[in-house]
């Protein structure tokens, strides 16, 4: 079985904003522990509502580990929500 | 009509591979290449939704409980569904399409057809091959690497998704004139959308076996022997390649189903799921702008029994209040031992009254709270301002995707 776990940490985030398809990359994010992930591949971004306004969620990867990363384009504040590994 | 139809193929099916576990491995790049299924309550009773093309290569079937599917396939990885995640795709998906032509019909959450008569001048002059890599191509640029589907060309709907299906995963076929007894005489009948069990049966009882007996039967032999309607005549266009499919479904029930997470919840405890699934409907209804006049409420037993009821109202009705009044009366009746429920509206109708009633102002009033509701609720999210009846039913009852009707999306 899988190995999902969900989390609601503020985490510290270096992203590229560019041109084409895929406007916003998550590249690398330090968590509250002091762990810093480089991420390997943006997995999908989708929007989610959350109330009033919406938030953008990045599935992305450090090529170990799947993570899901919550963008606030209001507040501009990141938050690392989920994590899975292993699969086994 | 005895030959194929020769026009161009112009119509194209598009069908997203294994939709939902290709989106998860898509968003999850350590899934890939595992065997995932995708349910919708990770319970061991519960039922796959989609499997990967990894899990079904193991014997892995939708539709398949998941405690039979660890037998089968030890490893396989089980994720609840992630609606918007797959609702995303299929915007997306819809946008790619729309580029190609304004003749775009979805016909579930991960398929749709392109239909390019009539499409633009730079549309046209294309061949519909290089358009079919380049949609697939678009697919991996604006979603992501992993993402797969199997395209179908053909001159009419069935025939594009049959060439859909003739190579999983990642396929693009045509069917034309030049080879249709060939992919005929690949198929078995039950490949043929539209031919289960007993279409099968009905075939069968008259000696045809395969579809290529089935292309070379006649009108009379299909409309007046086989399936004794007009229905015998549309197969017989249809596997020449004509258009019988192109009609505009109308809806005609609006309705919510949900499998109890407990066997002994108290009769109370199920009617606030009951009541749970009529504010669901009812909010679909409305989406819709319709009202209904009938409720049919039904159950299935632990002893796998089925029970339904319904009733029909003179005037329409539209508001969750109405629809769970009358579901909870029918409810009365139900069995004891429920594994199931479910509530359906129909003989809808318009949502707008088309003349004078007695009581037009407490309508009135009903339709502009209830407009109310679904405003703040379309705004705050699903299900902000509901009844304190079913305060306790959201951790239950998720709204799930909806296969077949790409309404609701």
């Amino acid at each position: 079985m899988n190995d999902e776990t969900f989390l609601n940490e503020t985490v510290e985030v270096i992203a590229l904003f560019k041109a084409g398809h895929h406007p916003c990359q998550p590249v690398r994010f330090k968590r509250p522990n002091g762990k810093e992930v480089s991420v390997t591949e943006l997995g999908l971004r989708h929007p989610l509502p959350n109330g009033l306004k919406t938030v953008h969620a990045f599935d992305v990867t450090d090529g170990g580990t799947d993570y899901r990363l919550i963008f606030d384009s209001e507040r501009l504040t990141w938050r690392l929500t989920m994590e899975a590994d292993h699969y086994e | 009509m005895n030959e194929f139809n020769q026009e161009r193929p112009l119509i194209m099916h598009i069908d997203l591979n294994s939709c939902f576990a290709t989106v998860e491995q898509q968003a999850r790049p350590m899934l890939r290449g595992k065997p995932v299924a995708i349910v919708n309550r990770r319970t061991d009773k519960t039922a796959i939704v989609t499997a990967s093309y990894e899990a079904k290569a193991m014997g892995v079937k939708v539709g398949m409980k998941l405690r039979d599917a660890k037998i089968l396939c030890p490893d396989i990885i089980a994720l609840e569904s992630d609606p918007s995640k797959y609702r995303y795709v299929y915007h997306r998906l819809l946008d790619i399409m729309k580029d190609y032509s304004a003749h775009v019909t979805m016909k579930s959450i991960d398929e749709g057809v392109i239909d390019f008569h009539d499409t633009s001048q730079a549309i046209a002059g294309r061949d519909l091959v290089d358009i079919g890599y380049e949609i697939k191509q678009r697919l991996k640029d604006e979603i992501g690497v992993w993402m797969r589907c199997n395209i179908g060309i053909s001159t009419n709907r069935i025939l594009a998704k049959t060439a859909a299906g003739l190579h999983k995963p990642d396929g693009l076929d045509m069917i034309t004139s030049q080879n249709i007894k060939e992919v005929l005489g690949s198929l078995q009948l039950t490949d043929l959308t539209g031919i289960a069990r007993r279409n099968e049966r009905r075939l069968n009882s008259v000696g045809i076996t395969t579809p290529l007996q089935f292309f070379d039967a006649d009108v009379p032999t299909l409309r007046d022997v086989v399936f004794k309607s007009v229905v015998g005549e549309w197969w017989y266009k249809r596997l020449r390649g004509y258009e019988v499919d192109d009609v505009e479904t109308h809806i005609k029930r609006v309705g919510r189903q949900y499998v109890l997470e407990r066997f002994d919840l108290t009769y109370q405890e199920i009617t606030q799921r009951l009541h749970h699934l009529c504010e669901s409907v009812g909010s679909r209804l409305r989406s819709q702008q319709r009202a209904a006049r009938g409720v049919y409420v039904y159950a299935k037993t632990l002893d796998r029994e089925y029970w339904h009821t319904s009733s029909l109202s003179p005037l329409p009705f539209f508001s969750d209040q109405a629809i769970y009044a009358q579901a909870l009366q029918l409810f009365q009746r139900a069995p004891d031992g429920l594994k199931e429920i479910g509530v359906h509206c129909y003989e809808l109708a318009d949502f707008e009254p088309s003349q004078l009633s007695l009581f037009a102002d407490d309508i009135a009033r009903e339709r502009h709270i209830a407009e109310v509701i679904d405003t703040l609720n379309q705004r705050f999210g699903e299900r902000t301002v509901h009844s304190a009846d079913t305060l306790n039913t959201g951790i239950y009852v998720h709204t799930k995707i909806p296969f077949g009707s790409t309404r609701y999306l």
